[in-house]
């Protein structure tokens, strides 16, 4: 990259926060013409929340935007694209329902400027020069659900390209993708970028980004750590940029395992993408499993769940083999499962707190066939106290609390179902430091009491901080099993993402 | 205590049958007679009864357009057991409950394992049902199907109608079963979150299946009443409960996304309905324009708790405008007036 040239496209401090938590403090970056520029960092470190802050989705609350040295400001998406900024998300944006010459058109429709009727045959034909010029071999007038998902990923880049933007925003774009595919993709970022396009490319997956990028800017916890060549740069430097040395946070880690194996999963694969699995978790011991998103990581406690249906080897709960049917079954075996998607899979919104908690387990506060409302509201008012729930939780619908007392409220609700075993997935994702410690406090609590916990989680100074040992997950897999205390983020973080580091990397410094 | 009642959902809906009530007694003197108001129960128990099943079926997020036709059928079977084939009277009653039960199996079967949306299995089974009605029938009625069905419509019991109390006692079972009971928790617990139920051990499939069971032999008694009442059994008949029962299901607040909704609130729905035909029908308003303002009804109340937020909003501005300045007050009533 030839420093002489002025930027194109520039930020200056950017900031931007979601309740409890600075997404972005004060982030800059400048982008030169024909750049590829990875935007690298762990889960959660606001590389997302960038891209979506360049690309109108999310207004600024501080910083600015140029363009050739002209301050710009978005309102909204589609103002951003006119400016040409073109963005690829990792959630696909496509209209399934719609043509492939549709997709890549719509909201910008070729129309005849005399009677304003849509021009298809010119729709159709520019769809064929962008497909032909990215060399896809994609029926323009396929039904995009049709096609694969690695076809639908091309498709939205298509779509992306074909708005002669000046910059291209890249979000995770390889993950639906194949080996093949990839090559392909790579191919064409390097053509986009010697028609002097600025790329931004935002992946976890360190190999790509140091086959493809010119330089790299690595953000830890919403801030920028640094920007460099990445001819400058080896792997472990970047790893290293990326975790950061520095853990502030204080865990409340206690450990109460004791010796007797409440869970043993041996050589389990489901067709969900969990292959051949085999773990075993002691009782009151905190299990983690880390690994990046879309790794399996879900997936294997859904299998545990009985959300999956497990397709060879066995699961033994407390030294008997299980074979659950449905979510009923393994409830009532003394399972719990607190999803990552506490609004999709979580909450009954319609549901005040009391029915939110006690729904796992009825049986307990019926008289008769009957539920005893009085009884119910006497849980309510026991775990809003145990466990510091805001008190509105009693008589409002859930839907009016915090994320932090919503999540709470589900975890009321494992501890009611007297769960021996709790699958917490992503328990403090988009919670605020307060409620975390609170999650951190039942966590050991349970532990206490025996219950033995499946941690998941994308925070992994927390994964590693709470957990007694730790399972790392990559394409449903595990790779490796071991002590918490004995292994390092850097290790967790190479081993997730796919790059071989070193076994005697100075990695105990690190550790607690 | 008030304040509780002011926010739980069914406060609107009341005030609502308050305020209809209300405008109907001074439109028509003859409509707080007693004759008048029990005949106004024996106009809304029929659909009253459909609306506990619409109410059922709609708590789940799903709709039921059938309970019209499979009370047609109901009646045509109840005619052709009693009547052509000679059966006595409870004997049949029993057979058509079942049956009831059978077609809302269906109904459930095909929305919850044939996984086709309950509006396109209904309308479907809609349809189905009327033709088997007129089928089983050959398209004509049968009249005079037995002297012991009169009493079953027309009795009275403390000088009250006997629909009255079947509607009452329905309602009572079905308000206990939802509130109090598993079953009842689970249908809220899948209109509110399929997912979250699925995950909780709630058995979505099942409960699905017993809503829109339920909703069958609730259509099913509502048929024999329908036969009851014309002591006859057609193939036309309910041709409208369907949408009746789901009309008074939405005027009494339950939402069709599912989770919202309870049987008192449909029962005022129901109540809602009845009393602004009967008062149209004492004022001697045409068909036409009673169907007119009944579709208005549906607008007003869904709109009303649709724009519930937006209202409050402005009205609260109404209000402090009003306090700050008397003369203001004036300028916005007539305006508003």
């Amino acid at each position: 990259m030839e420093n002489d040239k002025t930027p194109l496209w520039s930020a200056h401090g950017i900031c931007k926060s979601f309740p409890g938590v600075q997404a972005l403090d004060n982030v800059s970056m400048d982008l030169y013409p024909g750049e590829v520029h990875a935007l690298i960092g762990e889960n959660g470190s606001g590389k997302s929340t960038l891209a979506k802050c360049l690309a109108g989705v999310y207004p600024l609350e501080g910083g600015e935007i140029f363009f050739k040295g002209k301050p710009l400001i978005f309102r909204d998406p589609t103002e951003a694209r006119k400016s040409g900024v073109a963005t690829i998300y990792q959630e696909f944006s496509l209209v399934t329902t719609l043509s492939v010459a549709e997709n890549i058109f719509l909201g910008s429709y070729k129309i005849y400027p005399s009677s304003r009727l849509i021009d298809w045959a010119a729709m159709r034909l520019s769809a064929v020069n962008v497909l032909e010029q990215l060399a896809l071999e994609i029926d323009p007038d396929a039904i995009v659900s049709g096609l694969s998902v690695a076809e639908q990923q091309l498709v939205e880049i298509a779509k992306a390209i074909s708005m002669e933007s000046t910059l291209l925003i890249m979000d995770e774009p390889t993950a639906a993708l194949g080996l093949v595919e990839i090559d392909h993709l790579m191919n064409l970022i390097r053509r986009l970028a010697s028609q002097n396009k600025t790329i931004i490319y935002i992946s976890h997956r360190l190999d790509e980004v140091f086959e493809i990028a010119d330089r790299v800017t690595i953000l830890k916890d919403g801030q920028r750590v640094g920007t460099a060549p990445i001819s400058d740069m080896n792997m472990r430097d970047v790893v290293r940029m990326m975790v950061g040395f520095d853990i502030e946070q204080h865990y409340p880690k206690e450990t109460h395992v004791q010796p007797e194996i409440c869970l043993e999963v041996s050589h389990v694969s489901t067709d969900k993408g969990v292959h051949d699995v085999s773990f075993e978790i002691k009782k009151g011991e905190v299990f983690g499993l880390g690994g990046m998103l879309g790794s399996g990581r879900t997936e294997i406690g859904k299998a545990i769940f009985g959300v999956d249906r497990v397709r060879k080897g066995s699961i033994k709960l407390n030294h008997k083999v299980m074979f659950f049917k449905n979510t009923a079954e393994s409830i009532a075996s003394g399972i719990g499962f607190l999803p990552e998607n506490r609004k999709v899979d979580g909450s009954f919104l319609n549901f005040e707190g009391p029915k939110n908690i006690t729904i796992s387990r009825l049986k307990e506060v019926l008289k008769g066939p009957f539920i005893q409302l009085a009884t119910e509201r006497m849980v309510g008012v026991d775990y809003v106290k145990k466990l510091d729930i805001s008190p509105s939780a009693l008589d409002r619908s859930v839907q009016y609390l915090s994320g932090g007392n919503q999540q709470k409220v589900i975890i009321a609700r494992w501890l009611f179902s007297q769960a021996r075993l709790l699958i917490l997935d992503e328990p403090t994702q988009g919670i605020d430091i307060g409620a975390k410690l609170d999650v951190y406090r039942v966590i050991n609590e349970l532990t206490a009491n025996g219950i033995s916990i499946l941690l998941i989680s994308s925070d992994f100074p927390e994964l590693i901080a709470m957990s007694d040992r730790i399972a790392v997950v990559r394409d449903g897999r595990i790779l490796k099993i071991a002590e918490a205390q004995r292994i390092s983020e850097i290790e967790l973080i190479s081993i997730a993402s796919g790059v071989e580091v070193e076994e005697e990397t100075g990695i105990k410094e690190i550790s607690s | 205590m008030i304040k509780k009642f002011f926010r739980t959902t069914v406060a609107g809906p009341i005030f609502a049958l308050f305020a209809v009530v209300l405008v109907a007694s001074l439109a028509s003197p003859r409509f707080l007679m007693v004759a008048n108001l029990s005949n106004v129960s024996l106009q809304v128990s029929i659909v009253a009864i459909v609306a506990i099943g619409a109410t059922l079926v709609i708590l789940t997020g799903g709709i039921d357009l059938s309970p019209g036709s499979t009370v047609a059928v109901v009646c045509c079977t109840l005619a052709i057991l009693v009547k052509n084939m000679g059966l006595p009277l409870p004997v049949g009653i029993l057979l058509v409950l079942l049956l009831g039960v059978f077609l809302g199996f269906i109904n459930g079967f095909l929305s919850t394992y044939g996984k086709i949306p309950s509006f396109i299995a209904t309308l479907a089974t809609m349809s189905i049902y009327r033709g088997l009605a007129f089928l089983i029938t050959n398209g004509t009625p049968i009249f005079s199907v037995s002297p012991q069905l009169d009493s079953i419509f027309y009795g009275k019991f403390l000088k009250i109608p006997l629909p009255f109390y079947y509607v009452l006692i329905l309602y009572a079972i079905m308000a206990i079963f939802l509130r109090n009971t598993i079953p009842g928790r689970s249908i809220y617990a899948l209109g509110g979150n399929e997912s979250a139920a699925r995950l909780t051990g709630i058995r979505v499939n099942r409960v699905r299946m017993l809503a829109y069971v339920l909703a069958g032999l609730m259509a099913a008694i509502a048929g024999v009443l329908e036969t009851a009442w014309l002591n006859s059994g057609s193939p036309n008949y309910g041709s409208e409960l369907g949408l009746e029962s789901i009309a008074a299901a939405v005027i009494g607040g339950a939402s069709l996304i599912g989770g919202y909704g309870s049987m008192v609130a449909s029962l005022v729905g129901a109540l809602i309905v009845a009393v602004v035909q009967n008062g149209l029908n004492l004022r001697a308003v045409p068909a036409s324009w009673q169907e007119i303002t009944i579709g208005g009804v549906i607008v007003l109340a869904v709109g009303l708790d649709m724009w519930r937020s937006t209202l409050g909003g402005i009205l609260k501005r109404i209000f402090k405008f009003t306090t700050s300045d008397s003369k203001e007050e004036k300028s916005t009533k007539t305006s508003g007036g």
